[in-house]
């Protein structure tokens, strides 16, 4: 557990960056994470990946199943990558507010 | 020295943290204990000549260079405490040359390169006495468990499995929503209404791996499409949508569970056969370790792989390999499948069938080495030592001359992508189902 300060956003975050509490996060929070993953400015693309995400979360306690991430957004996994340089699980799960996707992936 | 996070909340492990003092002081009992329980781990402590043949058989020496990580180096950090505690001579010749002691800093070693071997039982192939290294690692897992040391990595799954019955944390709304999303899949690509049947009475029950729900979907279709060709009924169980059993790697009591877990589901749905998915050490737990956890053994326990070789053998399914392409395939054995497994030859027999041009790697089989993350080594902050654990699987690849590497387990399937960026290889890799999903004739 640490705390890190971005744009004078004070966050807990754990050891891999993920917020410690998924169940406090708003858009000045998925700001400052995405700063924290390469993304410096969020972009209509990626709030619609991120809300996704987030929505999905808030509905079935998981992450969305990448394949169907791709699908109802309409991004390529190629596509999730440029906007996301970590990915979809590491990046923009962790912008959206997620607990780190764990298990055998 | 890089090393896993460690867990600071153990719930829901039975144990708890001890102080320096407290884990000193047990240290010694618990290698006593477990020495009485377990034949294999005596052996090692003391049957070891220090004859070498297990130097340059292991991927995670050769590549990381650290002669703590040669096999019988790593197993003399419990060794040396039970020559100099244990041994029927301790304490009368003297302090063992070498010793190193029991103190907080020998027991933050173990938990550095106890954490840097995968168990995968390369150096048990060529001990002249037959000592498995990988049970000193388990058994020194174990210990630590018991001290209150746990990677935080491992106690997250174990608390997702506990939760949900799968490492992942699936719960079943989720688990039908993508059941229902991957039969649009299905029929969108081949109009036809291929089903993924959840919880019901079935004489088989199929137990995927919940990394097949998230990122490694087209083994999942592949299965799917597989039962559907063979018109067999099938189910998956949600309550424990999980092949792999992570207590086999460091807490025997999750192992158990987990199993335990298994047999329950198989028995609600009066199922007669378990049919494991594509995880490697999954296979070794349920196939090899059912009877001695939680016997009598009343259901067939089979892997995918056999299921599958027999369809393609008696002509119950049809496959086309033209639909694989003309890139050149070879095969990588995950560990707990082709040592001590007994799944070497089917999966062989499977690829020969789907794609084209299949080339074996050198060596391959038994001898095949470690993908490097074997053993639910998996977690991010150790991504430098994953990837020298990497290497040697890199290097033969790269021989190979391949384009299509075929790796059938979650683990393996996680970190070769990223072994094969960092090592500069433009490989593609996938499951072996997902092959078969590819080559079906529906």
């Amino acid at each position: 557990m640490a705390q890190i300060e971005i744009d004078g956003l004070v966050l807990n975050v754990d050891e891999d960056g993920f917020i410690e509490d998924p169940s406090i996060w708003n858009e000045e929070i998925a700001k400052a994470l995405a700063k924290t993953e390469d993304v410096p400015e969020l972009t209509e693309a990626h709030w619609k990946v991120v809300n996704y995400i987030r929505n999905y979360y808030l509905q079935y306690q998981i992450a969305p199943m990448i394949r169907k991430l791709c699908k109802d957004t309409g991004f390529s996994l190629k596509e999730i990558y440029e906007l996301f340089p970590s990915g979809p699980a590491k990046g923009a799960c962790k912008i959206a507010g997620l607990p780190k996707p764990t298990g055998c992936v | 020295m890089i090393t896993p996070n460690k867990a600071k909340d153990l719930t829901p492990l039975p144990y708890r943290i001890l102080d320096d003092e407290e884990k000193v002081r047990k240290v010694v009992a618990l290698i006593r204990e477990k020495a009485a329980e377990s034949r294999m781990f005596k052996l090692a402590m003391e049957c070891c000549t220090k004859c070498g043949a297990c130097i340059n058989a292991c991927h995670s020496y050769l590549g990381t260079e650290d002669p703590l990580n040669i096999p019988t180096k790593r197993a003399d950090l419990v060794r040396s405490v039970y020559k100099e505690e244990i041994m029927p001579l301790a304490g009368v010749l003297g302090k063992v040359a070498g010793g190193i002691g029991v103190n907080p800093e020998l027991l933050e070693k173990w938990f550095t390169y106890f954490y840097q071997c995968n168990q995968c039982r390369r150096c048990a192939l060529v001990c002249p006495f037959g000592i498995d290294t990988a049970e000193v690692t388990i058994m020194a897992r174990q210990i630590l468990a018991e001290l209150g040391m746990v990677p935080r990595f491992n106690v997250g799954i174990v608390k997702n499995m506990v939760n949900t019955g799968n490492n992942m944390g699936i719960t079943k709304p989720a688990l039908l929503d993508n059941c229902e999303f991957l039969e649009e899949e299905m029929y969108e690509e081949t109009d036809i209404k291929i089903r993924i049947p959840v919880d019901e009475e079935a004489d088989i029950m199929y137990v995927p791996s919940s990394a097949d729900f998230f990122v490694n979907t087209n083994t999942m279709i592949g299965v799917a499409k597989m039962y559907h060709a063979a018109d067999i009924k099938w189910t998956i169980p949600s309550e424990i949508i999980e092949a792999a059993n992570f207590g086999l790697f460091f807490d025997e009591k999750v192992m158990k569970e987990h199993n335990r877990r298994l047999l329950e589901c198989a028995k609600k749905l009066k199922a007669k056969k378990i049919v494991q998915g594509e995880c490697g050490h999954g296979w070794r737990a349920a196939r090899m370790y059912t009877e001695g956890l939680n016997g009598p053994l009343e259901v067939e326990i089979r892997h995918i792989h056999e299921e599958a070789a027999y369809f393609i053998a008696k002509g119950i399914i049809k496959v086309d390999p033209e639909r694989n392409g003309d890139v050149v395939y070879t095969y990588h054995d995950p560990c707990n499948l082709a040592r001590a497994g007994d799944i070497i030859e089917e999966p062989r027999f499977i690829l020969r069938h789907v794609v084209k041009n299949f080339v074996e790697m050198t060596p391959n089989r038994e001898e095949n080495f470690c993908c490097g993350a074997g053993s639910g080594l998996l977690m991010e902050e150790i991504m430098e030592t994953r990837m020298k654990l990497g290497k040697v699987k890199a290097e033969q690849v790269k021989k190979t001359g391949a384009g299509y590497v075929v790796a059938p387990c979650s683990i393996c399937k996680a970190q070769l992508p990223l072994v094969f960026e960092h090592y500069k290889l433009p490989v593609e890799m996938s499951g072996l189902m997902d092959l078969v999903g590819k080559a079906i004739i529906l």
